[in-house]
């Protein structure tokens, strides 16, 4: 007995201390908390607090100064400039929007502060060899290579594009095809459309009469919905419906089991992939807001974490984007690297999942290593 | 066989267009005022349905018992609290009126409903039927044509035979003349108003099932019912039909022949050489306004 409290002291001793004089490390975080993304800002800021009293519980104190961009890319910039300048943070997570993730990363050479980006997906954001600009997340072009990499097994030989007439809808579609000449894929129908309509059937059916083996889907929120119960009407049945957008990764399709099931999606982060944390992740965080965790909530938790682990380790501006660059981390999205390849600087090579909604659930089929399901292919209604 | 199911397509589309096309020309027709708050009663509409369907669990075109009256209440209400006052101002004034109605209205939806689309799902929402090989037709499209066919030979009865649709038209025709003639033509004007917003509701009920529900989803409609009020003839209830039938075609068949990205272009350049040709619309009178 006395021995134990001895060594309970000795141990306090040791640790109280420390903890004293870690002082709190002091980082920004730009977020579309209002505007038009907020829904989706929202799983930003729940992941980046979930980090936080992970991290403080694991005796690392962070002082957070949260910024709003509201979706725009001059307020991110304005954001930016204030949280290096006026607060003297040493790092920053954010901003959510690629658009915005854009034009902070341009000055981020300017100031000399890491910025680490969570999720945008606009494949410039790192391309321009900017070194104090890192990316957790994978890039758009990687959304549509995934998906046809995993059904190439099943040797597809054609394929049609039904995409939204907007910038993501574009740039994913000119990505997947190039992705769809290497893999020799004949392209047989191309439909962009505009949002918001009530009748895509005409686009649809130019698309069934061209008998594509995969259709390439790339559209937001409930014109997914909309889409998805047309094609069912007009009978369009391909082997594989391939949906990169966000529209084709939310609870409220999956739900719709009638016309979503066995509709395929690209994300960068599933609850049921075998990355360290990854399950327990979603169960705390349903726990804690009531609702399911998107790939942002993830993201943004590791970025969160990554950025304030290593700036703990090296408190100056300069040293944390020196340790940025050479660390590595493991944890709720698999190991993270920032590398530069194929034209990338400071990008970390995430394996993006492919998943299927299989009974109303999303389950992880592709890559093998990370899934526990299989994919079911040809799509069958 | 792609080109008569662009077609059947079109106007089964174009039905629901007419509907929300006539409701906006009604009103012109006899108040002589433009409803820029047309697509958020559809909003309403949708709304209504939405929540008949799953608080009450009653079937949206079912719940069109209850939404036509409360709707035509709404709209009465309206027009006696708010739009009578402008009805003698200048046309600015009451354009300003009626989108101001029409933002209060979006914007409570935004924060009651929140922005998060609503998707109603019933058993037939994404069911078709095959009357030829090649050809589908939307199940919940051809409830809500049938609906829409039926509730415009309604309107018809009642305006050329019941002495309140009589005096509607006279009111229509000529508001002076009427008002001479004994018509109450405050009265009309709030019932011709609540037929208007009861149109409009109908429109949305129908087209929830089909569609997703958001508090701005009206702002979409809203340019289409006023494209098809004037291509018809602002205030002529048959052009309305008619013109609600032509835009659904013309953009069926601009989606299939040329591309679904082009097909707002082809509906406004037809509708611009309409207008060129024809200005007071299709089945507008010469000399109107």
């Amino acid at each position: 007995m006395k021995k134990t409290f001895c060594s309970i002291a000795a141990a306090l001793m040791l640790a109280l201390p420390w903890r004293a004089e870690a002082a709190p490390v002091k980082i920004g975080f730009i977020n579309s908390i209002t505007g038009k993304e907020a829904q989706i800002g929202e799983n930003l800021t729940n992941g980046v607090t979930m980090a936080i009293e992970d991290l403080k519980a694991q005796g690392v104190q962070v002082d957070l100064v949260k910024e709003d961009d509201g979706g725009d890319p001059k307020n991110a910039l304005a954001a930016y400039e204030k949280l290096v300048t006026r607060d003297g943070v040493i790092g920053v997570v954010g901003p959510y929007t690629s658009g915005c993730a854009n034009v902070v990363a341009s000055r981020a050479d300017q100031y000399k502060v890491p910025l680490l980006v969570p999720a945008a997906a606009k494949e410039e954001i790192t391309m321009k060899g900017y070194q104090n600009v890192f990316r957790l997340n994978a890039p758009a072009n990687v959304y549509s290579m995934v998906l046809m990499n995993a059904v190439q097994a099943y040797k597809p030989k054609t394929i049609a594009y039904v995409y939204a007439a907007t910038d993501f809808g574009v740039s994913t579609v000119k990505t997947a095809q190039e992705n769809a000449l290497k893999m020799g894929l004949k392209e047989v129908a191309n439909e962009k459309y505009q949002q918001g309509q009530p009748d895509y059937r005409p686009s649809l059916n130019k698309v069934k009469a061209a008998n594509p083996d995969l259709v390439f889907l790339v559209s937001y929120d409930a014109d997914a919905i909309l889409l998805m119960r047309q094609a069912k009407e007009i009978g369009l049945a391909p082997k594989a419906f391939l949906g990169a957008g966000a529209g084709y990764t939310t609870a409220q399709f999956a739900q719709q089991t009638e016309i979503s099931n066995l509709v395929v999606s690209a994300t960068q982060w599933t609850d049921d992939v075998n990355w360290k944390g990854a399950a327990d992740f979603a169960v705390r965080y349903k726990a804690k807001f009531s609702k399911v965790p998107s790939y942002h909530a993830a993201c943004a938790y590791e970025a969160m974490r990554i950025m304030a682990l290593t700036a703990s380790k090296n408190t100056t501006a300069p040293k944390l984007r020196a340790a940025l660059k050479v660390g590595s981390w493991s944890g709720i999205m698999g190991p993270v690297k920032f590398a530069d390849y194929s034209g990338f600087t400071n990008q970390n090579n995430h394996p993006m999942l492919v998943q299927q909604i299989q009974n109303g659930l999303y389950e992880t089929v592709y890559p093998a290593q990370f899934s526990k399901k299989k994919l079911i292919y040809p799509f069958k209604r | 066989m792609m080109f008569l199911q662009s077609l059947l397509s079109g106007i089964l589309t174009g039905g629901v267009y007419a509907l929300a096309g006539i409701g906006m020309s009604l009103v012109f027709g006899v108040m002589n005022i433009s409803n820029f708050a047309h697509g958020d009663l559809m909003m309403l509409g949708m709304y209504l349905a939405y929540f008949a369907f799953t608080l009450l669990h009653i079937d949206p075109y079912l719940a069109l018992l209850l939404i036509i009256p409360t709707a035509f209440l709404f709209g009465f209400m309206m027009e006696k609290i708010f739009i009578n006052r402008v009805i003698n101002h200048p046309h600015q004034n009451q354009i300003l009126l009626t989108i101001g109605l029409g933002l209060i209205m979006s914007n409570t939806a935004l924060l009651a409903f929140s922005s998060d689309p609503k998707i109603l799902t019933t058993s037939y929402s994404s069911s078709a039927v095959t009357p030829l090989d090649g050809i589908s037709l939307s199940l919940p499209l051809l409830f809500s044509f049938a609906i829409t066919c039926l509730i415009t030979a309604i309107l018809y009865l009642f305006l050329s035979k019941s002495s309140t649709g009589m005096a509607l038209r006279a009111t229509s025709q000529n508001r002076e003349a009427a008002q001479l003639m004994g018509i109450n033509v405050a009265k009309m004007s709030a019932i011709a108003f609540g037929i208007g917003t009861s149109l409009a509701a109908t429109a949305g009920a129908l087209i929830a099932p089909t569609y997703y529900i958001h508090p701005l989803a009206g702002h979409s409609f809203l340019l289409k019912a006023f494209t098809i009020c004037v291509l018809g003839g602002l205030g002529s209830v048959v052009g309305a039909a008619v013109g609600g039938l032509i835009i659904g075609v013309v953009e069926s068949m601009a989606s299939t022949y040329i591309s679904s990205d082009w097909k707002d272009v082809v509906v406004f350049v037809l509708f611009l050489a309409v207008l060129l040709l024809r200005p007071e619309g299709l089945f507008g009178k010469k000399g109107g306004q």
